[in-house]
C-alpha cells in the first residue's frame, strides 16, 4: 500500500537502508533526554518497569494477556522516535530478526548485530549504554551478550505451528513463550568461574541491547501473520479498550498494522 | 473472532514440593548453564482420570515465580531421575519446556519488588509486575505414550539457567503452586 513504511527482514537491508539504521540508533543513543535511545529502553524494564508480560489484572478487573498489542505500541514509538533521527528520505524502519531462519540456526545472532564495527565506527546495533542513575544499584555500562548454540532457536516447524493456532490467548501465550526463551537464549551468561548474565536475558536490561527491537520486530510481524490468517480482530473484545501506558494507545488502537503506517513483507522469496 | 473453541476442559491438580539437585556449571563457554533444584510432583497422575479421546493435552504451570533467573524448564513424565543431561526426546519421557524471562532480581527500594494484590475496585492500575504467571506446555503426544505405558504419569521439570544479573538468587530459580494436566476435546 502506498505511503506504508515496509519493514524488512535485517538479512534483506541494503547497504544503504543498513547504514541509514544504524545512523538513526547512534544518534539517537547520544540523545538523554526524552527522545533519545535510553529513555525509551528504559520504560520497558528498569527503571519505569511499563512492560507487559503474561496476564495481568487492570483497572476493569479483566485479567488481560496485553503481551502483543503493548509491545506493538512499544515498537511502534520506538520506531518513530529513531526515524526522527534520520533524514526523511531515508525511510528508516525497525528491520525483523527472524530466528526460526536457517541462516539464524547457522550464525545465531545476524551479522548487522555481531559486528563490533561497521564503517570504522562502533557499530550501534552491537551494543548500547546503559544509564540508569535510580536504578538501584544505579547501572551506567555497556550492554552485553551471550548468545548460545544456534541449533536451539525455534524451528520453522515451530512457527508453522504456532500459526495455526486459532485462539488469540492460546497463541499469544505459546508466543510469549518462544519469545521468553529467545532472551534467555540471546543473553545467555558469560561462563566461567564468574559468569555474568546478558542483558537480553532478563526483563530488567533487555530492551537496552539494540537486538530487542529486531527480535521483537519479529513477534508482531508473527501477529501480523497470524491475523492475516485469523483475523485482524481476532481478539477477545473485552481487552479493546484497555490502555497501552504509557503509550496514548488502546488495545483497538494498535489491531491492524496498516492504520499504525507499516506493513511486513508476507512472504519472502530471496534468490 | 474465534473460529474454533475448544470445550470440555478436564484437569487434575498435582500438589507441590521440591527435590534438591546439585548446582553444576558446564564448561563450554557458548553452552554455560546452572541447574537449580529439580521439582518431581509428590503425586503421580492416575490415567484413569484422562478422558478415552482427547486432541490436546497441555500440562499448566500455575503461579510461577519470574522474579529472578531466566530459565528453561524441562519438563519428562514419568523419569524421576531426569537431569541436565537427560536427551530432550521421546524415549526419555520429554514432554517439553517452557521458558521464563526472569526479572533478573530487584532493582528498586525496599518494597519495589513485594507483589502487592489489588487494593480495591477503583485502583486503576494493572497489578503488580511480578504477580506470578501461568506457562503452558502442550505434551498431547508425550501424555499419551506415558498413558500408554503406565497407569500413572509423575512429572519432573529440569531448570536450565541461561541468565542472570548479580541480583539474583541462582540457588532456588524455579517456584510454582501446581500443575495442572488439561485434555481438550
Amino acid at each position: 500500500m502506498a505511503g506504508l513504511t515496509l519493514r524488512k527482514n535485517v538479512d534483506s537491508l541494503t547497504p544503504e537502508e543498513l547504514q541509514a539504521l544504524r545512523e538513526a540508533y547512534r544518534k539517537a543513543q547520544a540523545i538523554m533526554d526524552n527522545r533519545g535511545y535510553n529513555y525509551h529502553a528504559g520504560l520497558h524494564g528498569i527503571p519505569n518497569w511499563y512492560c507487559w508480560h503474561h496476564d495481568h489484572v487492570q483497572g476493569s478487573n479483566v485479567n488481560a494477556n496485553l503481551f502483543l498489542p503493548w509491545h506493538r505500541a512499544y515498537l511502534l514509538y520506538f520506531e518513530r522516535a529513531i526515524r526522527d533521527q534520520a533524514p526523511a528520505n531515508a525511510k528508516v524502519a525497525l528491520p525483523w530478526w527472524d530466528w526460526s531462519s536457517l541462516a539464524s540456526h547457522t550464525t545465531g545472532v545476524p551479522v548487522a548485530f555481531s559486528v563490533p564495527t561497521a564503517n570504522g565506527q562502533p557499530n550501534p546495533l552491537y551494543r548500547a549504554r546503559i544509564v540508569a542513575p535510580t536504578s538501584n544499584p544505579p547501572i551506567n555500562r555497556f550492554t552485553r551478550r551471550f548468545p548460545r548454540n544456534p541449533a536451539q532457536l525455534p524451528s520453522k516447524q515451530n512457527v508453522t505451528d504456532l500459526l495455526n493456532l486459532s485462539q488469540f490467548n492460546d497463541f499469544s501465550t505459546q508466543l510469549e513463550g518462544y519469545h521468553d526463551g529467545i532472551h534467555g537464549w540471546t543473553g545467555g551468561n558469560s561462563g566461567g568461574p564468574n559468569p555474568v548474565g546478558g542483558d537480553m536475558g532478563t526483563v530488567s536490561t533487555a530492551a537496552w541491547d539494540p537486538i530487542f527491537w529486531s527480535h521483537h520486530c519479529m513477534i508482531d510481524r508473527l501477529w501480523y501473520l497470524w491475523q492475516t490468517k485469523h483475523g485482524v480482530n481476532n481478539i477477545p473484545p473485552n481487552l479493546l479498550a484497555l490502555s497501552l501506558r504509557p503509550f496514548a494507545l488502546t488495545v483497538k488502537d494498535v489491531l491492524s498494522i496498516n492504520t499504525l503506517g507499516y506493513e511486513y513483507a508476507v512472504t519472502l522469496i530471496q534468490f | 473472532m474465534v473460529t474454533k473453541r475448544r470445550t470440555k476442559r478436564r484437569s487434575k491438580r498435582a500438589s507441590k514440593t521440591k527435590s534438591v539437585a546439585a548446582l553444576v556449571t558446564a564448561k563450554p563457554a557458548q553452552e554455560a548453564y546452572r541447574v537449580s533444584k529439580v521439582y518431581t510432583s509428590p503425586k503421580s497422575i492416575p490415567i484413569a482420570e484422562l478422558p478415552a479421546d482427547y486432541s490436546r493435552a497441555d500440562l499448566e504451570f500455575i503461579r510461577i515465580d519470574h522474579s529472578g533467573a531466566s530459565y528453561e524448564g524441562r519438563v519428562f513424565l514419568n523419569n524421576p531421575g531426569a537431569d541436565e543431561n537427560t536427551p530432550t526426546v521421546e524415549e526419555t519421557g520429554y514432554a517439553g519446556s517452557f521458558y521464563i524471562f526472569g526479572h533478573g532480581g530487584c532493582f528498586g527500594d525496599v518494597g519495589h519488588c513485594e507483589v502487592n494484590g489489588k487494593k480495591d475496585a477503583f485502583d486503576p492500575r494493572p497489578s503488580h509486575p511480578l504477580e506470578p504467571i501461568r506457562k503452558v506446555v502442550i505434551a498431547t503426544a508425550a501424555i499419551k505414550r506415558a498413558a500408554a505405558q503406565s497407569k500413572e504419569i509423575g512429572v519432573t521439570v529440569v531448570p536450565i539457567v541461561v541468565s542472570w544479573t548479580e541480583q539474583t538468587d541462582l540457588t532456588n530459580v524455579m517456584n510454582f503452586d501446581h500443575i495442572n494436566l488439561v485434555a481438550y476435546d
